[in-house]
């Protein structure tokens, strides 16, 4: 855990949007870079648990990803989102900050600010049971992706 | 995906049957089997224009509609019959929601694909009955709504009650319902009600990730969110006197529990690690499917057996869970009327698992053979005198549990021969949304759905105000016409009709 400075407490513009999917919920993310637009994606899952308005930057918590490709990259990134809020720390982070995105080797690191889920302080949202692979985009040259997430 | 015209593509469905129809070869590339769905006048539209939607010129990336999922599983190696589309079938994962799969295990190159299971492997539902009628409940009802939802932890990050360390867990997965009844939280009629006796014994908790049971922990005796629920229900209807006899049920009036809850983050998590290693095993071994979603491994592939094991693992953590909120209502129960759960004679009438694979004997082409049954959305329901039902429904055929939706009716149903031969004694699971989740939060507003529950005399307790919109009837197919067309097709039969009075979700 690290702490958090000055300049971390920069809230980022809201970049996603959820689609109609008929059982599941799809997630479009964009950014101003294909990093942005993987960060964006990360906060719009957690934004689907609760309400984010009401999670605070109390902690961080590091996570690192990989995967065979991109596609693989972003499934595995989101896995360990959803595994970070799931079990123990049971974290739920305002914003998810990318730290060194090796688009070559297909590794993350990053870290994500908030704090322990807990109840009575956190409007319970809808739960995500997995990330899938189901027409899941990366557009790289428009920095933008779609994720279905199954709930 | 063939892209056809809409016209064209009706060329490959034929109705063969009042509620029957058949998809066949060619419709999808590869079709080892043809295909069938199951569908009155109405759901029958909801289908077509599925399909017509998907057709429409330009449509990037949507999803594939219902049938073309069906047609698509029915061009997997080593299927047998007919793939399946039940009355309440929408777009899933791979397989569609609503859809069974059979495999011949003798058949060295059949497959078992977690896409045929779901995530939420074993998720099922569980019908307790009660000595209590709605007179007695009535002026009860929002305290006892209160206290079931102040007993059953709901929704999203909530955590389990009941004690539970590390070395507790390898034993519940090992011993299912064996486990609950062991540390005393099931009677032992229970497990005679369940589906496999509330154990699965291929289960082999070392095939599972530390993730999933890291996950699992923390989760044990939750209900979820989404479309579970726990309802106190009462009887509206009897079609059969006899069979509802045989569940305990005496009349119109009576007061039940259903239960509607799964493997949580558990089972969601072993799925999850199957589709990553199975992607793997597909390349190695060649396995050509017509959709990446369909990912799969031979049964008798590392990759296959450590799936089985692994989902067997989450199925017996499903009815842990499902034990778990079952002592959780009874305590609720004893409390609010002063007295005990035997007093109550809240016994298990049956549980039923909709998201499993299982093995088991049937017929084809006149031989029985060992086959690998998928249903993912789809219920069991074996007919009378078939040996892996419990001796008290031998003579009326296995109890089927069709949850509704929030603030809709309920079903039991029984199993019949006709579906034994036509489906692999397989029928639907519940409504089936209609609309999407997206669509509900934009279209329907809260307080009107609530408002709505309260004139139908409805108790309702939701952790989650958006699950309220998302989940609320007008998002779902209405499930009297799926129970109806099940019925009318002869692939089970209606036995009792539920109504909810009081509600609790996550």
């Amino acid at each position: 855990m690290s702490e958090i400075n000055e300049e971390d407490w920069f809230i980022p513009p809201v970049k996603y949007e959820y689609l109609d999917h008929t059982a599941d919920v799809q997630i479009h993310a964009w950014g101003d870079s294909l990093q942005e637009a993987f960060e964006q994606c990360a906060n719009a899952m957690y934004g689907y648990m609760t309400e984010i308005e009401y999670v605070e930057m109390k902690e961080t918590q590091e996570i690192e990803a990989e995967g065979d490709d991109l596609l693989g990259l972003l499934f595995h990134f989101l896995d360990e989102c959803l595994f970070l809020f799931s079990a123990e720390p049971f974290f739920i982070a305002r914003k998810v900050q990318i730290l060194e995105f090796d688009r070559e080797n297909f590794k993350i690191k990053a870290r994500g600010f908030g704090e322990t889920f807990e109840l009575g302080k956190h409007p319970q949202g809808t739960e995500v049971k997995a990330i899938t692979y189901s027409n899941m985009q990366v557009h790289e040259d428009k920095n933008e992706l779609f994720v279905i997430i199954d709930i | 995906m063939v892209v056809r015209q809409y016209n064209e593509e009706l060329k490959y469905l034929e109705k063969i049957s009042a509620h029957c129809w058949r998809i066949k070869k060619g419709f999808q590339p590869n079709m080892n089997v043809e295909g069938v769905f199951y569908v009155n006048d109405h759901l029958e539209k909801l289908m077509l224009d599925e399909l017509r939607n998907a057709c429409r010129p330009g449509m990037v990336g949507g999803f594939l509609p219902g049938v073309k999922q069906i047609a698509n599983v029915a061009a997997l190696p080593g299927i047998v019959g007919k793939s399946v589309g039940l009355p309440d079938v929408h777009s899933g994962y791979g397989f569609a929601i609503g859809n069974m799969a059979a495999f011949d295990i003798g058949d060295p190159k059949s497959v078992v694909s977690p896409g045929g299971v779901g995530f939420d492997i074993n998720c099922g539902v569980r019908l307790l009955r009660t000595n209590l009628w709605e007179k007695d409940v009535l002026p009860v009802q929002e305290r006892l709504a209160q206290s079931m939802f102040d007993h059953i932890p709901v929704g999203v990050g909530s955590k389990g009650i009941i004690p539970m360390n590390a070395r507790d867990l390898e034993e519940a997965l090992e011993m299912g319902m064996d486990w609950s009844l062991r540390e005393g939280y099931i009677w032992a009629e229970d497990k005679e009600h369940c589906e496999e006796y509330g154990r699965m014994l291929s289960a082999d908790p070392s095939k599972v990730s530390m993730r999933a049971k890291k996950r699992g922990l923390p989760q044990l005796g939750t209900l979820g969110a989404g479309n579970h629920y726990a309802e106190i229900q009462i009887v509206d209807e009897i079609y059969d006197k006899w069979a509802a006899g045989k569940m305990g049920i005496e009349d119109v009036g009576q007061v039940c529990v259903m239960i509607h809850s799964g493997s949580r983050g558990f089972g969601h998590q072993v799925a999850t690690d199957a589709l990553v290693q199975m992607e793997k095993a597909m390349k190695r071994d060649n396995i050509e499917t017509n959709d990446r979603q369909l990912a799969c491994a031979r049964i008798s592939s590392q990759e296959g057996q450590d799936y089985l094991k692994s989902m067997a693992a989450a199925a017996n953590f499903a009815w842990v869970n499902r034990s778990s909120m079952t002592f959780l209502c009874r305590q609720a129960f004893a409390k609010q009327f002063n007295t005990t759960p035997d007093d109550l004679d809240m016994h298990v009438i049956y549980d039923v698992s909709h998201n499993i694979a299982k093995t088991e004997e049937h017929i084809v082409d006149g031989k029985q053979k060992t086959l690998l049954v998928h249903r993912k959305g789809s219920t069991r329901a074996f007919p009378p005198h078939h040996p892996l039902i419990p001796v008290d429904y031998q003579l009326t055929g296995q109890p089927v549990l069709i949850g509704g939706t929030m603030g809709t009716c309920s079903y039991v149903l029984t199993g019949t021969e006709k579906g034994m031969q036509e489906t692999f004694g397989s029928t639907c699971h519940g409504a089936g949304r209609a609309l999407s989740r997206a669509k509900s939060r934009r279209n329907l507003d809260y307080q009107e759905v609530l408002n709505k529950l309260e004139a139908q005399g409805i108790s309702i307790r939701v952790a989650s105000p958006k699950l309220v919109m998302e989940e609320a009837p007008e998002s779902y197919k209405n499930v009297t016409d799926v129970v109806d067309t099940c019925h009318a097709a002869g692939i089970s039969n209606k036995a009792i009709k539920l109504r909810p009075i009081a509600v609790i979700k996550g």
